[in-house]
């Protein structure tokens, strides 16, 4: 039997506290598609680090082709034949496909003559290949992110690669590119290519996966054959765990609708007829896979990219949200996914940041007052549990849950009546993650209306009085909180017969 | 725990005691080399002639907070000291009058270099690079080239070349300029968002903050204080040119850089700035005193620039160094 | 087509003028002054090429007028000093060569930013010279006017040369690989470093070339009178930028065809003399350049914002 393409055993990584692979085992045969099938944050991104070189594992060996190799670099897997096709193309706007592919594809030496007729004989070829109708000439600033995909495929195959990583591929593709693509993955495995194949679209695993390898958590809890798994099967993998973690308990009763959304539309910003309610008191929990358009909603909301279409009610009045600064008049709070590109200034301090949003009302007349900020800090960091060395200390000092609580400070101090959370345990470790649980529910209980967004399913279960499901920028389900993980996982996949 | 905050509050105070330490040095050292230095005429002439880089300086500090530059206060200069001269010699306006309207003029100006930015999203450096030409280019088209303005009153001269309560005279326009944009920077919310938006442009939107206006803010100040200086300028040396404030911007950057803020936003003092101007206003004169020639003035300006520029980088690098030795010596990954 | 719209507007532009001056002040084409206009512009279109590589590769260099001043003097002394011109050249050539890769250590090996590093060495040349010069002329001595040649013939050889290296540079950013990294590291510095290219040493070199290519064009200045002005250079940069931003070069790098900045130098060498036959004076011409500067960045702005949104 001829070794594997890829050969990964017992391969952990962590980074800090966090663990992201324990242990897992995964291998490639010549000539398969292997589907690769994960919740956010199982470790797929992790493990295909692992194999493109730009992560060293801790543990566990890597062989390729049946020989170990031991320490692989991003430009060594390049030689050896690995090729990782992103969701965002890595191309050059402003330079012709041609050009593109040379550049990936020519040595690095400055001093050569560049053969344009052979370029464009190489790119035509490679595009004939897989079928894509792209003109050489084009400039890649003028394709559509689709067409750049397929250019980087042709990047791949003309590389050479033999192991070929496909990292959710058909997210912005139509049917008839669907339909493309999987020709183009055909024609790789009929050449004797192995294409790690991840998706979250379970028609695709069926239609094209030979095999399929389920991440939880960070260890492989399957590889099957597809032929022998359903969907309930699959889904029943990627989310049945032991329920560790205890989750406060909701207390009372919701009170009076404060957020109203009606059929909420922004075409800049991907989100399509969005109606949804949040009432006082409540935890409104909206799940859904990465690129399901539920940041794109809170971006609405909050008015950074303004709706187009529909409208917004805040306690029973009807308003236009144009700006941040709109939205915060309005007592919309909105703490940020990106924490340290949007949540919290690193390199200001604490007490800074804190009072970022809120100066116009505790700087009367735009003038700074210390003494009340240092206050407002400190009551923050004692309510919240900020271990911090003092409210001086710059942003950037603390670890990822305290710098969360620092952002959720910030918004709690606009004292909203509607508080957006995106992923707000996400790079937090347990036990602040509890403690930002336990605040959550707190605030609700004091009457705030709470849209919490999470791609952490146990999070979304334990924490939401009601689910709210989207795919594709659009509402796919509302559930109630007591939903299962395989519904609501359903629901995200857009396997509505599933959904009970 | 206690270093950290120290830390922070340390990396601030030294460079500004370092700063004032060579302000110092510099002070005695010319007075050694040249008879007449340290003398209370001379000081007061040191002060006449940097009120108009300081004020320069003072009003591209807010500016290079936010991430931004202007090369186009010293043609604004320019500029301004020709129209103020037009507004009162062939409009007729009193002087006030005149000066009120230089500073609106001012203040238009910067709302270009704001409109241009904030609305078109164009780099502060290409847009300011070519105001710097249209507005030098204006102050040489109204003049003609030739035309200077001259015979002012005695009255507005005296703002220039006099002293008032022992003091010159421009010193307290300067004193009042200075603690306004110093409060400005360091007392104020306006402040405090021009560093967020030097450090995180993006994120100070997420918080809710105007941007544009504060950029639009810092641009349109820095026009007015331009104009400031332009009139003050005309006062000291009794006309108005069309190439008045002609490579002042240099100066005013490089006295900005010196102070300790930062080329890329997010950090420094305006008493930095007061100190980078000390520096280079001393610098000047001392040169002149100890019989230098004036070019040696601006080479070393030169030099000093790239000096502070380098020093503020070398923590940069040196880091870099470090984590790139980390990494090929790599076992412990680096946390994402 | 439509990827040149930008350089062909441009023409189209340089065409109504040209047109213009026809129909309103013949006296323009005149051979003898368009000859003369065309020999006085032929330096700067070299340094114009050289800038544009800079803009291209995302930087930008405001010191050219300084280091123009510095090898025009230094190859007059040099001259005066009855060293043979081929090799007074080849002097200016090594001496913008080296300023320039001061400024590219600065700028590629500390990573400080273009605009103030060239600010400051742009006046730390120009007060140097000045310091040494004192604003004395270099006489030169005989035969170096028009390399000895008739002028006539001198004129016609600077033109050729100018156009020959235009078209050299042209050529080469477009097959010599070395080219091509200098708009991939324009567009996005970390995909070219990913690519296999080097960032620092394809910036570093763009600085060290164009520094050479003043060189270049001080002594094609040099040779066109019997004296050497110290002050030869003032404005340069802003008349290469603006040439090179007319002619489509984005300020945020990566995109610019060298023929664009050729038309856009054409057209504003023709503005000076237009200017003249319609009687509109010399001096709003640095006005007219600071305007034409900013249309260009704005309708490019305009375009921008319309493409992303």
């Amino acid at each position: 039997m001829t070794a594997p393409l890829l050969q990964l055993r017992a391969v952990t990584k962590s980074f800090g506290a966090l663990r992201a692979l324990k242990g897992v085992s995964f291998d490639l045969q010549a000539g398969e598609v292997h589907a690769l099938l994960g919740e956010n944050g199982a470790g797929k991104s992790t493990l295909i680090k692992v194999i493109t070189g730009a992560h060293q594992p801790d543990g566990g060996t890597l062989e390729i082709n049946g020989e170990r190799v031991a320490h692989l670099t991003p430009a060594s897997a390049h030689k050896l034949g690995i090729a990782c096709i992103y969701q965002q193309p890595a191309l050059f706007p402003d330079l012709t496909v041609a050009e593109n592919i040379g550049l990936r594809l020519e040595p690095a030496s400055a001093v050569r003559k560049v053969n344009w007729a052979v370029r464009q004989t190489r790119a035509t070829e490679l595009l004939k290949r897989i079928g894509a109708e792209i003109s050489p000439d084009a400039e890649v600033r003028s394709l559509s992110m689709p067409e750049q995909q397929l250019v980087e495929i042709g990047c791949a195959i003309g590389a050479g690669a033999r192991i070929v990583i496909m990292d959710e591929p058909t997210a912005s593709l139509t049917q008839k590119e669907v339909q493309l693509l999987f020709e183009v993955v055909k024609d790789l495995r009929a050449s004797g290519v192995g294409v790690i194949y991840i998706s979250h679209r379970l028609e695709e695993i069926f239609a094209l996966a030979d095999r399929v390898t389920v991440l939880r958590d960070g260890e492989s809890v399957g590889t099957n054959q597809v032929s022998a798994m359903n969907e309930t099967s699959l889904i029943k993998l990627m989310v049945g765990r032991e329920v560790s973690h205890i989750y406060p308990p909701a207390e009372g009763e919701p009170g009076e609708v404060v957020l109203e959304v009606n059929k909420l539309s922004c075409v800049a910003g991907d989100v399509k007829d969005v109606s949804l309610a949040v009432r006082g008191g409540e935890i409104l929990g909206l799940a859904g896979l990465v690129g399901a358009g539920r940041t794109e909603l809170a971006r609405v909301l909050f008015g950074i990219t303004p709706a187009d279409s529909g409208e917004i009610i805040l306690n029973g009045q009807r308003v236009t949200i144009r700006s941040p600064q709109e939205a915060v008049a309005h007592g919309i709070a909105y703490v940020p996914e990106d924490r340290r590109r949007h949540g919290v200034i690193l390199e200001m301090p604490i007490a800074h940041n804190m009072t970022m949003a809120i100066h116009r009302r505790i700087f009367s007349g735009a003038w700074l007052r210390f003494g009340a900020e240092k206050q407002l800090a400190l009551d923050f960091i004692r309510d919240l549990g900020v271990k911090a060395c003092g409210p001086d200390a710059p942003g950037g000092s603390l670890s990822g849950g305290n710098q969360q609580k620092v952002s959720l400070a910030r918004w709690l101090a606009t004292k909203p009546k509607l508080l957006i959370l995106d992923e707000p345990t996400q790079g937090v470790d347990v036990g602040a993650k509890s403690e930002i649980h336990k605040i959550i529910r707190q605030l609700a209980k004091e009457g705030l209306a709470v849209l919490m967004i999470s791609s952490d399913l146990p999070e979304v279960l334990g924490m939401s009085d009601r689910i709210v499901v989207m795919r594709g920028g659009t509402i796919t389900a509302t559930l109630p909180g007591k939903s299962d993980a395989p519904t609501v996982m359903a629901a995200a996949l857009g396997q509505t017969e599933a959904v009970k | 725990m206690n270093t950290e905050k120290h830390g922070f509050k340390a990396a601030l105070f030294r460079h500004e005691t370092v700063l004032l330490f060579v302000v110092v040095l510099e002070w005695f050292y010319f007075n050694s080399v040249g008879p007449r230095f340290g003398s209370v005429d001379n000081s007061f002439d040191i002060m006449r002639h940097s009120v108009e880089i300081g004020l320069l300086a003072l009003a591209m500090t807010p500016i290079i907070l936010t991430g931004g530059i202007d090369l186009s206060v010293g043609s604004l200069l320019g500029l301004c000291a020709i129209l103020f001269g037009k507004f009162w010699r062939d409009v007729g306006m009193p002087i006030p009058l005149a000066a009120a309207c230089t500073i609106g003029v001012g203040a238009l100006a910067g709302g270009l270099n704001a409109s241009l930015i904030t609305w078109l999203r164009l780099p502060p450096l290409i847009v300011t690079l070519g105001t710097f030409s249209l507005f030098r280019g204006l102050a040489e088209a109204i003049t003609r080239g030739v035309d200077t303005f001259t015979n002012f009153p005695a009255s507005f001269l005296f703002l220039g070349q006099e002293r008032w309560l022992g003091i010159p005279a421009q010193a307290p326009a300067f004193i009042v300029v200075a603690i306004g944009i110093w409060l400005l920077v360091h007392r104020t919310t306006f402040g405090r968002s021009f560093r967020a938006i030097g450090f995180a442009p993006e994120g100070t939107r997420y918080a809710g903050i105007p941007v544009e206006r504060r950029l639009a803010l810092v641009y349109v100040l820095a026009g007015m204080i331009a104009a400031i200086a332009a009139v003050i300028y005309t006062a000291r040396l009794g006309q108005a040119k069309a190439d008045a404030g002609m490579g002042y911007e240099l100066f005013a950057i490089t006295a900005v850089v010196l102070g300790g803020t930062s080329i890329f936003g997010g950090v420094g003092t305006v008493q930095g700035t007061l100190l980078g101007v000390a520096a280079i206003a001393i610098l000047n004169n001392g040169l002149v005193h100890a019989r230098q020639p004036r070019e040696v003035a601006g080479m070393l300006t030169g030099v000093l620039l790239i000096l502070a520029l380098a020093s503020s980088i070398l923590p940069k690098i040196l880091a870099t160094w470090r984590a790139r030795r980390q990494t090929s010596l790599n076992k412990t990954p680096v946390t994402t | 087509m439509k990827r040149h719209f930008r350089e062909l507007s441009v023409a189209a532009a340089l065409l109504l003028v040209l047109l213009a001056l026809a129909v309103l002040a013949p006296a323009f084409y005149q051979p003898q002054p368009l000859l003369s206009l065309l020999t006085r512009e032929a330096p700067t279109l070299v340094v114009a090429c050289g800038m544009a590589l800079v803009i291209i590769c995302r930087q930008i260099d405001i010191s050219v007028g300084s280091q123009f001043a510095v090898c025009s003097v230094a190859a007059g002394l040099l001259a005066a000093n009855g060293w043979p011109l081929p090799l007074v050249s080849l002097a200016s050539v090594v001496f913008g060569l080296i300023m320039g890769a001061f400024n590219g250590w600065l700028v590629a090996g500390l990573r400080l930013p273009s605009i103030v590093v060239t600010l400051a060495t742009m006046v730390t040349w120009r007060e140097a010279l000045r310091w040494l010069r004192q604003g004395q002329f270099v006489n030169l001595p005989d035969g170096t006017q028009w390399l000895g040649l008739s002028q006539l013939a001198g004129q016609c050889m600077l033109i050729v040369t100018a156009v020959v290296l235009l078209v050299a540079l042209a050529l080469a950013t477009k097959h010599l690989a070395a080219g091509r990294f200098v708009y991939a590291v324009g567009t996005d510095a970390e995909a070219a470093r990913l690519a296999g290219i080097r960032p620092q040493l394809t910036t570093f070199s763009v600085f060290a070339f164009m520094g050479a290519l003043v060189g270049l064009a001080a002594m094609m200045n040099v040779v066109q009178s019997p004296q050497v002005d110290p002050k030869s250079g003032s404005g340069l940069e802003l008349k290469v930028i603006a040439a090179a931003v007319v002619g489509g070069v984005a300020v945020s790098g990566g995109r610019g065809k060298l023929w664009g900045v050729f038309v856009g130098l054409l057209l504003l060498a023709c503005i000076s003399p237009a200017l003249t036959h319609l009687r509109i004076e010399a001096y709003w011409e640095k006005a007219i350049q600071g305007a034409i500067i900013l249309l260009a960045v704005v309708a490019d702005g305009v375009r921008n914002r319309k493409e992303t949104v």
